[in-house]
């Protein structure tokens, strides 16, 4: 048995002993235990250092705000997490833990020399300490301040757990499951709402779990929270533990992180360590209970220093006495109810300190009953012991007057400042606050969105007023949806109300400039490096907090801001609201990346579009290349092969015989209706009315700016049908683009777009024998009636297809789309029809050569968005007589037209080397730096002519052809000469039969 | 301590591929729906998600112009439809290969559909239909009955979000 377990008591299980590790060394605890509750169990106080500092720390709380118990955890390779609070980590067999920031090891740390050194590492220790030499900087002291940056090792493996999401939609959403949720949950459930209620910690209760001795209704209080759950339950609301709401975003959108089984001992296979619950909800409620505040005083952090309310969860939920001889601080009433319950569990109380003049006399006769010395109107100076608190200083205050003090030795002290209610959730929503001069806090105000904040939460004491307070709020929420219902009161007997003052540091009798009296606990903040903030010019609490890192550490602030700001106020001579708050970001505490990522890793990391014949060149060894959300067939290596070697293969097997092309991810869009010819005349550059049904033509799309969009050959099908072909990565945009334009612009048209990319795949054929092979599979094609730029409904292999006679190599070319089923079919039937010919597959690189020795663009390549028709030599794409088209009026703006433009050519190296893409280009080598830039490359290619060919925007490029210009690239400069973009067989020989 | 609304049985839920069937996007403007409906044998439906079924032939409502008609491969509704082209101008296009179709049925149908799926899935009546997304997929969603859906996914996505089907149900198998 534990030391420190009363026998029998809490709410862990005593028959289920769970053992851990920490440090190393083997400690028991029982199920149900946090790492924190079972260490105190043992005495062990002692579970980290400090960041700054190195100062021993202990648990100071008993939930998700400690700021000082941070472990490291860890269940296998790949599963070790840093600054887990040892008060959130719940027991599990075999859990491993270790403290942190320590070296050699926990009690002796050589880091603590900084404390020593407090002296020097004051508020804004960086900014004055590192300002000179500014050559220092790069060299020295960031790389010192780095290596000493970070609290907790960062893990090294790749995490192997899975992470999952979920969305939910509820009527009523109610964070926090104490009391004021709890009575909100019976409230809200009441006419059929869906309802969900969430609470952080793995049981439900709330404070009622750590106040047993309270009668609700005539219940003890356990008794009511299980009788409440079970009800709750049979009215079908959703019940989830273990559960944060970690942010609050817009329109009642609640993210709930919820942890699944880090608290198992063996999590079954497969299954999610965290869950990711997006909440849309009608309404929300916040019930999530105030946070305890510290109070500042010389050695307020010493390990065996804590909250009371900490103390008293700790004796209550997990029958551990945090001490044996536990001392008192207070300015709220609270406190004393854990003295009492400490002392009625066989501890021997110290003392009771108040700092108030007047305390209520049923506390005082409390006190006196159980022979507590109760002392008020006093203060405490300074504690004493290395590893853990000793013994406690106390002094008398009259006014400003602090009296001769005295040493009471104690083995703990429990300090109560009163409490903060939670509203990071609230101010997330950016709904106000309102200083409350009464409870000296802040409270919420102006709500911006569906919500209701209940019970401690907006600065109510006492069971119940709380319990009343949630009931109307859950009907509050109930009516917010249109529903009704009926009030509920309740009768609490044993209540704990209570109320308390604020104080900034502690008085004392001691030399106030040498006290060590933490504010934030985790970052090592002193009040005083809050007054030399101050004294130092810094008036905002923004800047107050940047200059000191109050409330910057892994929980925000949750212990410090409050006093960090009313030390600041005090020091400004403000009161606390001019002086403002910081504000609070989601999410409420740290969070995982993995919970954020969800499934969106490995293979699901993002989607990756496949077209029908993936699986064969998959199977044929193609090497593969994103394009937009595609994997492509890049291009296909034989053995042996490099990617350059493959390319030439297929580039020259595609010109000397047939080449085939998996094109199924082009953009195909069916364009239909009696008014389809007037709206491809709109959108296009080209003119379409004269193209008659069976042919096909390059269509040309612009913005309105008169920049080129996209392209893509478009066949006319009959009168009132085209199938536009676009490319790649533009499907998506062109369709939209259309379908805007036919909404908003032109809605009188009877025409419609569909997509159908996916419908048909498509198969390219090129290669002078390409009609040869072709022409036995085909039924329904008039040859004689079929030239270069036609189109047909036909089959092909037997398969229902349309046919498009077109090319993008400059050899005789064909387009098959098929329906996607038969894609693979036809693939197949033409690798086997094409065997003659000696066939060959090729990818995206060699349809990419091909076209770039025909000086055939690639939009988003060869265009950046910035290229007009001219420029890229296409204005005979343009219907120069048609009134009108998308962008039409753009291409005679003065700067469309004006010379210099940059213009779209073709370059070949002086000493045939290959340029590179994006390489820019100049006019004169030997011109001082910064060169003018004239332009840059934006195709270069190994071609079949035996020598590399690019493309260039070039400004002027028209007029300088013949003309010499330089590339500097990383290994020298090239010289260049500007040529035509058609590199091959410019009079289009090859295109006919 | 945690009570969701999850049934787990042995299997919470089946993801099944479909038989191709006839899918065709119909596209009319609002004028002429009646005849268009005439020709195909169905009235309409002009509520966004509202389907209506005749014969074998399905049509769902996916905007104020476009509807989905489904049939039973084969069925020929080109050839009545064109006679009305005249007088009722339309967009009729074979879809059929566009999209693949699966069935997801099972008590935790609704679970796995909100993993990935940021609409009230739960609010979809049952005999509608919605078009909305599945992780990035768009994807139409038809529900059959309280815990049958059909989710009808273009082609080149289905992989993607039968991978993701398939890590939510293991979730299922885990229980957790």
């Amino acid at each position: 048995m534990s030391r420190y377990r009363i026998p029998g008591k809490g709410r862990v299980d005593h028959s289920a002993p769970v053992s851990f590790t920490f440090d190393g060394k083997t400690y028991g605890g029982l199920r149900g235990d946090t790492v924190a509750s079972a260490l105190l169990a043992h005495g062990v106080h002692l579970m980290g250092r400090s960041f700054k500092y190195h100062r021993p720390r202990g648990a100071v709380t008993a939930g998700s705000e400690e700021p000082n118990a941070l472990i490291g955890t860890s269940r296998g390779a790949g599963q070790f997490e840093p600054n887990t609070r040892a008060t959130v980590q719940e027991l599990r067999a075999g859990l491993v833990t270790e403290s942190q920031n320590k070296w050699p090891n926990l009690s002796f740390d050589v880091g603590a020399v900084n404390d020593r050194a407090y002296m020097l590492f004051s508020a804004g220790f960086y900014y004055k300490t590192f300002m000179w030499p500014k050559s220092f900087w790069d060299k020295v002291y960031e790389p010192v301040i780095r290596g000493a940056a970070g609290l907790g090792k960062s893990p090294t493996e790749p995490d192997p757990d899975r992470y999952a999401s979920r969305y939910l939609h509820t009527d009523v959403l109610i964070v926090g499951a104490g009391p004021a949720g709890i009575a909100a949950a019976l409230a809200a459930a009441q006419s059929g709402a869906d309802v969900t209620l969430v609470d952080e910690n793995p049981e439900m209760g709330g404070s009622l779990l750590s106040d047993p001795a309270v009668q609700i209704d005539g219940k003890p209080a356990w008794d009511w929270v299980d009788a409440q759950l079970a009800r709750l339950r049979a009215a079908g609301v959703r019940l989830m533990t273990r559960t944060t709401a970690i942010g609050y975003y817009h329109q009642n959108m609640v993210g709930l992180c919820q942890r699944l089984t880090d608290h198992l001992d063996n999590p079954p296979k497969g299954a999610p360590r965290e869950r990711m619950w997006r909440v849309r909800a009608g309404q929300v409620v916040l019930a999530q209970g105030a946070l305890e505040k510290p109070l500042v005083f010389d050695g307020n952090d010493r390990p065996g220093v804590m909250l009371a309310g900490a103390a008293q969860t700790y004796l209550h939920k997990y029958g551990v006495k945090v001490g044996d001889n536990p001392a008192i601080v207070t300015s709220h009433d609270s406190a004393w109810y854990a003295a009492f319950d400490l002392a009625d569990n066989g501890a021997r109380v110290a003392a009771i300190i108040d700092t108030r003049d007047v305390v209520r006399p049923d506390l005082l006769d409390g006190a006196r009953k159980r022979g507590i010395e109760a002392l008020t109107s006093h203060t405490v100076t300074t504690t004493r012991g290395r590893l853990r608190v000793k013994s406690v200083r106390v002094a008398p205050v009259r006014g400003t007057h602090v009296g001769t003090g005295r040493s009471i030795p104690c083995d703990c002290l429990l300090m109560s400042g009163g409490w903060t209610p939670s509203l990071h959730l609230f101010s997330h929503t950016k709904g106000s606050l309102a200083w409350d001069t009464t409870s000296q806090t802040f409270l919420p105000d102006r709500k911006t969105e569906e919500c209701e904040i209940a019970g401690a939460g907006r600065g109510l004491w006492g069971y119940e007023s709380v319990l009343a307070d949630g009931a109307a709020a859950g009907l509050r929420a109930l009516q917010g949806l249109g529903r009704a219902g009926h009030d509920a009161s309740f009768t609490v007997a044993n209540d704990r109300p209570g109320t308390g003052v604020s104080h900034t540091e502690l008085p004392t009798d001691g030399n106030a400039g040498k006290a060590r009296a933490f504010i934030d606990f985790q970052n090592d903040v002193t009040a005083k490096d809050i007054r030399l903030a101050v004294r130092e010019g810094m008036r905002s609490i923004e800047h107050v907090k940047r200059y000191t890192t109050n409330g910057m550490a892994t929980d925000q602030g949750k212990m410090s801001n409050i006093n960090g700001l009313m030390i600041a106020a005090d020091a400004l001579g403000k009161a606390p609201p001019q002086v403002g708050l910081t504000t609070f970001r989601p999410p409420y505490t740290p969070t995982s990346f993995g919970a954020f990522c969800g499934y969106l890793r490995g293979d699901t990391f993002q989607l990756t579009r496949k077209t029908p014949i993936d699986p064969w060149a998959e199977a044929n060894g193609a090497v593969f290349e994103p394009v937009a959300q595609w994997r492509r067939a890049w291009y296909f290596p034989k053995p042996g092969e490099d990617m350059h070697a493959a390319v030439l293969r297929e580039c020259k097997a595609t010109r000397a015989s047939l080449g085939i092309f998996d094109a199924s991810t082009l953009g195909k869009i069916e364009v239909a209706g009696p008014d389809a010819v007037e709206f491809m005349n709109r959108m296009y550059t080209n003119p379409w009315t004269k193209l008659q049904p069976g042919r096909c033509r390059y269509g040309l799309l612009l913005g309105e700016d008169g920049f080129i969009r996209d392209d893509g050959v478009i066949g006319r099908l009959s009168s009132d049908l085209f199938h536009v072909t676009t490319t790649t990565g533009g499907a998506a945009r062109v369709l939209t683009m259309m379908e805007d334009y036919l909404q908003t612009e032109w809605p009188e048209l009877d025409v419609w777009l569909t997509s159908t990319t996916e419908q048909w795949a498509t198969v390219a054929l090129n290669g002078p024998n390409a009609l040869k092979m072709l022409k036995p599979l085909v039924e329904g094609v008039d040859w004689e009636d079929f030239p270069h730029m036609s189109c047909a409904e036909c089959t092909v292999a037997g398969l229902p297809a349309r046919l498009f006679r077109l090319s993008f190599t400059g050899e005789i070319g064909f387009e098959v789309n098929v329906p996607a089923r038969h894609g693979l079919t036809l693939w197949t039937a033409l690798m086997e029809a094409g065997k003659p010919y000696d066939i060959c597959p090729y990818g995206t690189e060699t349809m990419h050569v091909l076209r770039a020795e025909k000086g055939y663009i690639i939009v988003g390549q060869d265009t950046d968005g910035t290229v007009t028709p001219a420029d890229a030599g296409l204005e005979w794409a343009i219907g120069k007589a048609k009134k009108d088209f998308v962008g039409k009026r753009s291409l005679s703006r003065p700067d469309i037209v004006a010379k210099g433009r940059k213009q779209l050519v073709g370059l070949l190296t002086e000493d045939g080397s290959l340029l590179q893409e994006g390489a820019q280009i100049v006019l004169d080598p030997n011109q001082p730096k910064p060169m003018k830039m004239v332009g840059h490359v934006t195709s270069s290619y190994q071609s079949t002519m035996g020598h590399p060919i690019a493309m260039a925007v070039i400004e002027g490029g028209f007029d300088k052809m013949g003309e010499t210009v330089f590339v500097p690239m990383p290994d020298g400069v090239r010289k260049a000469r500007i040529t035509s973009t058609v590199f091959y067989d410019p009079s289009n020989e090859r295109l006919k039969a | 301590m945690t009570n969701q609304k999850h049934q787990f049985d042995a299997s919470p839920v089946l993801v099944e591929d479909m038989a191709p069937v006839l899918r065709l996007s119909l596209r009319v403007k609002p004028a002429h729906r009646a005849s268009l409906g005439q020709a195909l044998g169905l009235d309409l439906p002009t509520r966004v998600g509202a389907r209506v079924a005749a014969g074998g032939t399905e049509a769902l409502c996916l905007g104020p112009d476009e509807w989905l008609i489904t049939a039973p491969e084969g069925t020929d509704l080109t050839t009545p439809a064109r006679a009305v082209y005249a007088d009722a101008p339309h967009s009729l296009v074979d879809i059929s290969d566009r999209e693949v179709t699966l069935r997801l049925s099972g008590p935790s149908v609704l679970d796995l559909l909100a993993a990935c799926c940021p609409r009230d899935v739960a609010a979809i009546p049952v005999g509608s239909a919605a078009r909305t997304v599945f992780d990035s997929a768009t994807v139409v969603l038809w529900r059959d009955g309280p815990t049958d859906f059909r989710m009808d996914i273009w082609r080149s996505f289905a992989p993607h979000v039968r991978a993701l089907l398939a890590q939510v149900q293991e979730e299922f198998v885990a229980g957790l």
